[in-house]
């Protein structure tokens, strides 16, 4: 069994940070570099902050999942409307896997918190409702582990690789 | 159904930001959020280049995108695949992205950090629903279309320029809702914009000035192309406009900053509209509102028609004042002369012109004003035409392509606004009649 000695890339804050009140996109490509995006439904950070869960529609990431599925980078922009604080974590490849026990809970939740956010910034409910409906679609689990996180909350640091705290 | 780009122009108002997704030449790929996405034509959109980051990078080497734009109604999701095909640093469509990205900086409290390096344009090769239907065709909108049309309706019977731009300014409170417009016209020979038409300001504004180039209206009219903001950009508004060109002025033109913009001061749309025939700008039609993000694609569609359509009435109603000169009809009665004499003081070195120490005007309508004002005093003349003062040696005015028509506008209003003895009145095309209450007492200043 080998230990991973290296600290994770994201610290307690920023870990939190993901999970809630935040807008995620998902983006990979294909082997012919063609990119290809999609909106992620909730996040699940693993208890050592080294694994990263987005969920995803599987009606609405048919060139992601076809991408991630073939071995294609990932990246991941977290970006909280009301304070425009974003983050962007990048991964060599991802697994896409069934929901796991508590995941359809989180995403419930994730979908409430963005909402919420979405409300503060002057939409209306049917646009919140309609933002959030790929909730309730059936999803996949796509983890990854974040190898480069980069700062890109507009300002004069941004797209600086995030310094990793001791 | 798929939507052509057109129909989805109501997404790139920035209300909900448009993400990008690119990918480096190693298969790394890259997704980050854009400031705007631009509608070009049917086919193209352009994105800002600001900084040089990943985004930059990626489709220098790789020029395949694809970005996500929302529907700010039904949040419907929709992907546009793009190819980078060039970056703009210049033109109508950099100044125009760089007057929105001002607007958007200081809505954001970001105008230190934001600044338009280039237009970068692409072509849209394909368009994807994600999921939700567009808001677009069904959503209750102020029935825009039909409100031009009634405003072009009001605008074919006017038969003087003076109608015609009260007419147009009337029709856009009246059928568009729009109730903060001006119109300035364009004095070739200077190189700026003066005010001769204004509605919904607690000071009509007429005869203040802008240079081409300067604020919204003034890069409108250099770039001869539409420029919207949708939020307050300090750097576009009047106000700072005003002070630094008070702040670079030498005292010779310190006048032109002494009639005060009407515009709001707190203004959080913005949209100025070139108007022009060929190459020959006219002018500039220019509305606003309190409210942000008031004006979008539609209504600058809306005022582009409108602005084709006065300008060719302008440039019918000169041909036609030129050539269709009514003869004149017996001269009225003089008004009644009475009470203080009023001084009338010119200055030939700029003909600025002023009543009773108070600024009236200068340039060429200082210099009509005088010659109006001596041949009254001299041979006792009220009646005068367009014709006489366009063949005038003294008043040395500008070529046929000047638009006399709306100095005599200008000059008539600032009357209006500042004088209560001395009045111009229209007595036929290209007639006009002086009406003097008091008695008048000249100087004339001479210049070097």
């Amino acid at each position: 069994m080998t230990t991973e000695t290296r600290l994770p890339i994201l610290d307690e804050t920023r870990a939190q940070f993901l999970s809630h009140h935040v807008s995620i996109l998902v983006a990979s490509c294909n082997a012919a570099c063609m990119p290809s995006v999609v909106r992620a439904y909730g996040c699940r950070v693993a208890p050592d902050r080294r694994a990263i869960t987005v969920f995803l529609s599987v009606a609405q990431s048919t060139a992601v999942l076809r991408d991630l599925g073939a071995g294609g980078a990932i990246a991941v922009v977290f970006s909280r409307p009301t304070t425009h604080e974003t983050l962007q974590l990048k991964g060599a490849r991802a697994s896409i896997a069934p929901l796991a026990d508590g995941d359809r809970e989180l995403t419930l939740a994730y979908g409430c918190s963005f909402g919420e956010e979405v409300a503060s910034v002057g939409f209306g409910e049917p646009f919140q409702r309609a933002i959030m409906s790929g909730t309730g679609e059936e999803a996949v689990a796509v983890t990854f582990t974040p190898a480069a996180a980069f700062e890109q909350t507009p300002g004069p640091s941004a797209g600086q690789p995030l310094a990793v705290k001791s | 159904m798929i939507p052509t780009l057109s129909e989805l122009r109501h997404c790139f108002e920035g209300a909900v930001p448009s993400v990008i997704a690119t990918c480096a030449p190693d298969g790394t790929p890259n997704v980050a959020y854009l400031s705007q996405v631009h509608f070009v034509d049917a086919e193209h959109v352009a994105l800002t280049f600001q900084f040089f980051n990943t985004t930059r990078k990626n489709i220098l080497v790789n020029p395949r995108a694809v970005v996500q734009v929302v529907d700010p109604v039904s949040a419907a999701h929709y992907r546009l695949q793009l190819e980078y095909l060039r970056t703009e640093t210049e033109g109508p469509l950099f100044e125009s992205m760089k007057a929105k990205l001002a607007g958007i900086a200081s809505h954001t409290g970001m105008s230190k950090v934001f600044r338009l390096q280039g237009s970068d344009v692409y072509r849209v090769l394909d368009i994807e629903c994600v999921f939700g239907e567009s808001s677009a065709r069904d959503a209750p909108r102020q029935p825009l279309l039909h409100g031009l049309r009634a405003c072009l309706a009001e605008l074919v019977g006017c038969t003087d320029l003076a109608t015609l731009f009260d007419s147009a300014l009337q029709g856009l409170e009246r059928h568009c809702g729009i109730r903060h417009a001006m119109l300035l016209v364009h004095d070739a020979a200077r190189a700026r914009l003066y005010t001769v038409a204004s509605r919904g300001y607690p000071q009509s504004g007429v005869g203040s000035e802008i240079g081409i180039g300067e604020g919204i209206i003034g890069v409108a009219a250099r770039e001869r192309s539409p420029i919207r903001i949708g939020y307050a950009a300090q750097e576009y508004l009047y106000s700072r406009v005003v002070r630094e060109g008070f702040e670079k002025s030498t005292a010779g033109d310190a006048l032109e900053t002494s009639i005060p913009f009407p515009g709001l001061a707190d203004s959080g749309s913005q949209l100025a509209v070139p108007v022009s025939c060929g190459d020959r700008l006219h002018g500039v039609l220019y509305v606003e509102s309190p409210q942000e993000r008031r004006f979008t694609y539609e209504e600058e569609d809306a005022l582009v028609v409108l602005a084709g359509q006065l300008s060719l009435s302008i440039e019918l109603l000169a041909h036609t004042a030129e050539h269709h000169e009514e003869t004149a009809v017996a001269a009225a009665p003089p008004c009644a002369v009475r009470g203080a004499a009023v001084a009338i003081k010119h200055f030939a070195a700029d003909h600025s012109v002023f009543v009773d120490n108070d600024y009236l005007i200068k340039g060429v309508a200082g210099a009509i004003f005088w010659k109006l004002v001596r041949d009254h005093a001299d041979a006792g003349r009220s009646e005068f035409s367009n014709r006489e003062l366009r063949l005038d040696p003294t008043l040395k005015l500008p070529d046929i392509t000047d638009n006399l028509e709306a100095r005599l506008i200008l000059l008539q209003r600032r009357l209006a606004d500042r004088c209560t003895c001395i009045a111009i009145e229209k007595t036929g095309r290209g007639r006009f009649r002086l009406n003097v209450g008091r008695p008048l007492t000249l100087t004339d200043v001479p210049g070097r």
